[in-house]
C-alpha cells in the first residue's frame, strides 16, 4: 500500500470516528446498554432489595398467566397512543402549521412560539397547570368557565373522563413538534408555485390540496413513526397529572411497568414488562416503515445534483 | 532544593503525623427519617441523643465527638421511604440509624440491613428496662428484635358534633355513640347511614374523610369484617375471600349511600385536613389521635372539656352487629443498620433518644402514645397529654399489623382495591377478584387465599 493510500484510509478512520463517533457513542449508552441490562434484569428475581440471587423465567410465566391488568394496559395504551397521534401530533400539528404559514409571518411567529411555550417550560409545571385546569373543584379554571361563565354544574374531568384528560395535556404538547417539521416543509415548497396556482385561479383549499399535501408525504410518515414510538414509552406527563389513575384507568403499558418496578419494587418484573414493550416497539417501527414505504425517502437522489 | 527547607519540612511533617491523633476526631452517624409532621422529634430526639454525648466526651476531656447527620427523606408515606431506603442500603448508601414503620421490620431482617438487638438489650437493661413489654412484638421478627418502638398510638374515627347536631342528634345520643359502638350496636353500615344522611341533607359536603394513600388505616376497617391478615402457624400472609367479599360490600354500600367520595383517594393530604378541620366539610374524619393537635389550632379549642364538645372518637364499629370493634395501634421504630461500622455506638445513641424525658416530648407534642412505663405519671403527661390519656382505653380493641416482609405490598393491593370500588371502576365482588388475583400475582408463595 503506498503511503497515500495509507494515509486515507487513516483519514477515513479518523473522519468515521469524528463524525460518526459520538452519535455511536450515545445510541451504545443510551439505547443498547439499556436493552441489554432489561433483558438481563427481566430473566433475574431482583426485588426491592435489589439483589439477583437467581436466573428464572417465573417473570414470563406470570406475565402470562396471572398478570390480570397486563390486557387492560396494552388497551389503554393503543387508545392513547392512536387518540393523541392521529387527533393531535399529526392532524392538529398540521392545521397548525397551515394556519400559521398561512397568516402575516409575524403573526404566525407569535402563536408558533405560544405553541412551543409549554414544550420549553418543566414538565411539572406544564403538569401542575393541566392540574389546576381540571381541578374537581369550582377553583379549577375549567370550573370556574362553566360555573361562573356558561352557568353549568362544576364537573370532574379527571376523575371521570381521566384518558380524554391525558390524550389532551399530550396532545397539546406533542402538536408543537408536528407543527415545527410540517410549518418548515410548507417553507420549503418553491414560493413560484405557490404564485402559478393562484394565476390559474387556484383557492386556499384547492393550494392546500394540490400543492401542500403533495409536500407533506414524507414529514406526515415520519412523524407517525416518531410519535407512535415516542407516545408508547412517555408516561411523563400521565404520573404527574393522573398517576395512572383513578385505579388503573390512565396506567399505559410504559406507566404500568414503572409502577410494577419502582412503587412495589418488583424491579425484575418490570424489567420483563418492560422488554414486552422494546418487542412491540420494535414491531411497530418495522412495521409503520414498510407501511410508509420509508426506504424510498432514504434512498439517494436519482437526479446527480453539482 | 533549600536544605533547611527540607529539614524544616520534615520536622514539620513528622510534627504532624504524631500530632493528629490528638487533633479532634468527628465519629459520623448518618441516620435516614422521612420528615413527617406528626413526629419531628424521631429524628429530632436522635440528634439531641448526639448532643448529650458529647457533652459527656467533653467531660472527660475526650477530642472525639459524634456528628449526627440527618437526611429527612420527602417520600409519601413509610412504604414509599422503606423501598426508598431499601435501594440506599443496596448501593451501599445506608445509614447508621433508622426509622421505620414496624411493619417493615421483617423486610429489613430479612434483607440483613437490621442489626439483632438482642444481646445489646440484654447487655443494657437499665437503659431498656422500662420499655412498656407489648410494644416489643411490634419489632420482633422470628422471635429476634431488630428494632426500637419509637412511639405507639390510637387510631379512630373523629365525629365533628357540630355536624352531627346539625342531623339532629341531641348531646346524650352522642355521647352514647362510642359505647355503642363498643358493645357492638353502632355498625359499619350505620356509620355509613349516619354520614351518607349527612351528605344527602347538605349538612356536610364529605360523609367520610381517610387517607389518600396506601397505609395501616384500613386494616382497622378489614379487621372488622373479619379480615385476619396473618397466618401464625404458617407464617404467611392470609387473606379470606368471604371476609374480603364483606368489607367490599360494605365499601361499596358506602359509596352507594354517599358516605364515600369518589375523588377521596385523588385527593392532597392538605385538602383532605382542610376539609376535615378548618373548612368543616366532612362528618366524619378517619385516621389517628395525633390530628388532636392539629384539630385544636384549626378550631381554636381551648382543652380537653372545648374539644370533646366539638369532637367525637369512635373505634371502627363492628362489621355486622353483636360484633366486635376494631382500632390499630401502628408504632413507628428506630432501627440500627447491620451494615453499620458503629452498631455498638449507633445503639446506645437510640437508647439515649429513647429514655422517658426526650419519648416524652416527643409524645406529649404530637399526641403518640408512650414507649415508657414511666412517661405515664410525668406531670407533662397528665397535664398536657389528656388526649392519650382519653384515647389509651381505646387501645382495647387494638391490633399489630403482622410483621411480615410483604405486609407493604399487602396492604398496597387491598387499598388499590378500595380505590376501585371507591371511584366506581369496581363491583364489590370484581375487587374481592382483583385483590385475590394481585395478591396471587404479587406474592404468590407468601400468601394464603382462603374461602
Amino acid at each position: 500500500m503506498t503511503d497515500f493510500a495509507q494515509a486515507q484510509l487513516r483519514r477515513q478512520r479518523a473522519n468515521f470516528a469524528l463524525f460518526l463517533g459520538p452519535a455511536l457513542f450515545l445510541l451504545a449508552c443510551f439505547f443498547v446498554a439499556p436493552v441489554i441490562v432489561d433483558l438481563f434484569l427481566a430473566f433475574t428475581n431482583m426485588d426491592r432489595t435489589l439483589a439477583v440471587t437467581a436466573f428464572t423465567l417465573e417473570n414470563f410465566e406470570r406475565m402470562f398467566t396471572r398478570d390480570s391488568r397486563l390486557v387492560a394496559s396494552l388497551v389503554i395504551t393503543a387508545i392513547f397512543v392512536l387518540a393523541t397521534l392521529s387527533i393531535f401530533n399529526v392532524t392538529f400539528a398540521l392545521l397548525l402549521a397551515l394556519v400559521t404559514t398561512a397568516i402575516p409571518k409575524g403573526f404566525g411567529a407569535f402563536f408558533q412560539a405560544a405553541w412551543l411555550l409549554p414544550r420549553m417550560s418543566p414538565s411539572v409545571v406544564y403538569a401542575l397547570l393541566w392540574l389546576w385546569v381540571v381541578d374537581p373543584n369550582e377553583r379549577g379554571l375549567l370550573n370556574q368557565i362553566l360555573v361562573h361563565v356558561l352557568g353549568m354544574a362544576p364537573i370532574d374531568l379527571r376523575g371521570n373522563h381521566p384518558l380524554f384528560v391525558i390524550i389532551l395535556a399530550n396532545g397539546f404538547i406533542g402538536a408543537s413538534l408536528g407543527m415545527i417539521i410540517f410549518t418548515s416543509a410548507i417553507r420549503s415548497i418553491p414560493e413560484h408555485l405557490f404564485h402559478a396556482a393562484r394565476a390559474d385561479g387556484a383557492g386556499a383549499l384547492a393550494i392546500v390540496r394540490h400543492i401542500i399535501f403533495p409536500a407533506m408525504r414524507w414529514p406526515i410518515s415520519y412523524m407517525t413513526i416518531h410519535q407512535t414510538l415516542s407516545l408508547l414509552v412517555s408516561f411523563e406527563y400521565i404520573l404527574l397529572i393522573t398517576g395512572g389513575g383513578p385505579f388503573y384507568d390512565t396506567t399505559v403499558f410504559s406507566l404500568y411497568a414503572y409502577r410494577r418496578a419502582f412503587e412495589s419494587g418488583q424491579y425484575a418484573y418490570g424489567a420483563a414488562l418492560s422488554l414486552i414493550l422494546i418487542v412491540i416497539g420494535v414491531i411497530a417501527a418495522l412495521v409503520l416503515w414498510r407501511l410508509m414505504d420509508m426506504r424510498r425517502l432514504l434512498q439517494p437522489p436519482r437526479i446527480e445534483v453539482h | 532544593m533549600n536544605w533547611k527547607f527540607a529539614i524544616a519540612a520534615a520536622f514539620a511533617g513528622a510534627l504532624f503525623a504524631t500530632a493528629q491523633p490528638i487533633f479532634a476526631e468527628d465519629v459520623v452517624i448518618k441516620v435516614w427519617a422521612r420528615a413527617d409532621r406528626s413526629g419531628p422529634l424521631r429524628a429530632g430526639n436522635i440528634v439531641a441523643a448526639g448532643d448529650t454525648l458529647n457533652k459527656m466526651l467533653a467531660a472527660i476531656n475526650s477530642d472525639k465527638r459524634v456528628k449526627i447527620e440527618l437526611n429527612e427523606t420527602n417520600a409519601k408515606g413509610y412504604d414509599d421511604d422503606a423501598l426508598d431506603l431499601l435501594k440506599a442500603f443496596a448501593v451501599d448508601k445506608g445509614p447508621d440509624i433508622f426509622v421505620l414503620a414496624h411493619e417493615w421490620t421483617g423486610a429489613f431482617a430479612e434483607a440483613g440491613y437490621a442489626q439483632n438487638l438482642e444481646d445489646h438489650i440484654a447487655k443494657n437493661p437499665e437503659l431498656w428496662g422500662d420499655i412498656i413489654g407489648p410494644l416489643w412484638q411490634s419489632v420482633t421478627y422470628k422471635g429476634v428484635r431488630y428494632g426500637v418502638p419509637q412511639d405507639s398510638e390510637v387510631r379512630m374515627f373523629f365525629l365533628n358534633n357540630d355536624k352531627l347536631r346539625k342531623l339532629g342528634m341531641s348531646d346524650k345520643d352522642i355521647a352514647a355513640l362510642p359505647a355503642k359502638v363498643n358493645a357492638g350496636e353502632f355498625t359499619m353500615n350505620d356509620l355509613c347511614d349516619l354520614a351518607g344522611q349527612a351528605v344527602q341533607k347538605g349538612v356536610v359536603k364529605y360523609g367520610i374523610l381517610h387517607r389518600p394513600n396506601a397505609g395501616p388505616d384500613f386494616q382497622m376497617l378489614t379487621d372488622a369484617f373479619g379480615l385476619e391478615p396473618y397466618d401464625k402457624q404458617s407464617a404467611k400472609l392470609q387473606a379470606s375471600k368471604a371476609a374480603l367479599r364483606n368489607f367490599f360490600t360494605w365499601v361499596k354500600y358506602c359509596v352507594d349511600k354517599k358516605a364515600l367520595s369518589a375523588n377521596n383517594t385523588s385527593m392532597s393530604w392538605d385538602a383532605i385536613e382542610q376539609a376535615s378541620f378548618a373548612g368543616e366539610e366532612a362528618l366524619v374524619f378517619f385516621h389517628g389521635v395525633w390530628q388532636v393537635t392539629a384539630q385544636m389550632k384549626a378550631f381554636k379549642l381551648a382543652g380537653k372539656d372545648d374539644y370533646f364538645h366539638k369532637f367525637t372518637w369512635i373505634n371502627a364499629p363492628a362489621g355486622k352487629k353483636g360484633g366486635k370493634p376494631a382500632n390499630l395501634s401502628h408504632p413507628i421504630a428506630y432501627a440500627v443498620s447491620a451494615k453499620s461500622k458503629n452498631k455498638d455506638l449507633a445503639a446506645y445513641i437510640v437508647a439515649l433518644a429513647s429514655q422517658p424525658v426526650p419519648n416524652m416530648r416527643h409524645a406529649v407534642s404530637t399526641n403518640h402514645t408512650p414507649i415508657n412505663y414511666g412517661e405515664q405519671s410525668m406531670p407533662e403527661v397528665v397535664e398536657k397529654g389528656w388526649a392519650l390519656v382519653a384515647a389509651t382505653p381505646m387501645l382495647k380493641y387494638a391490633s399489630f399489623m403482622p410483621n411480615h416482609p410483604k405486609i407493604g405490598q399487602y396492604n398496597a393491593i387491598i387499598f388499590k382495591g378500595i380505590q376501585g370500588v371507591e371511584t366506581g371502576r369496581l363491583s364489590a365482588q370484581a375487587a374481592t377478584d382483583f385483590v385475590i388475583g394481585e395478591l396471587e400475582n404479587e406474592l404468590g408463595k407468601d400468601v394464603v387465599i382462603r374461602n
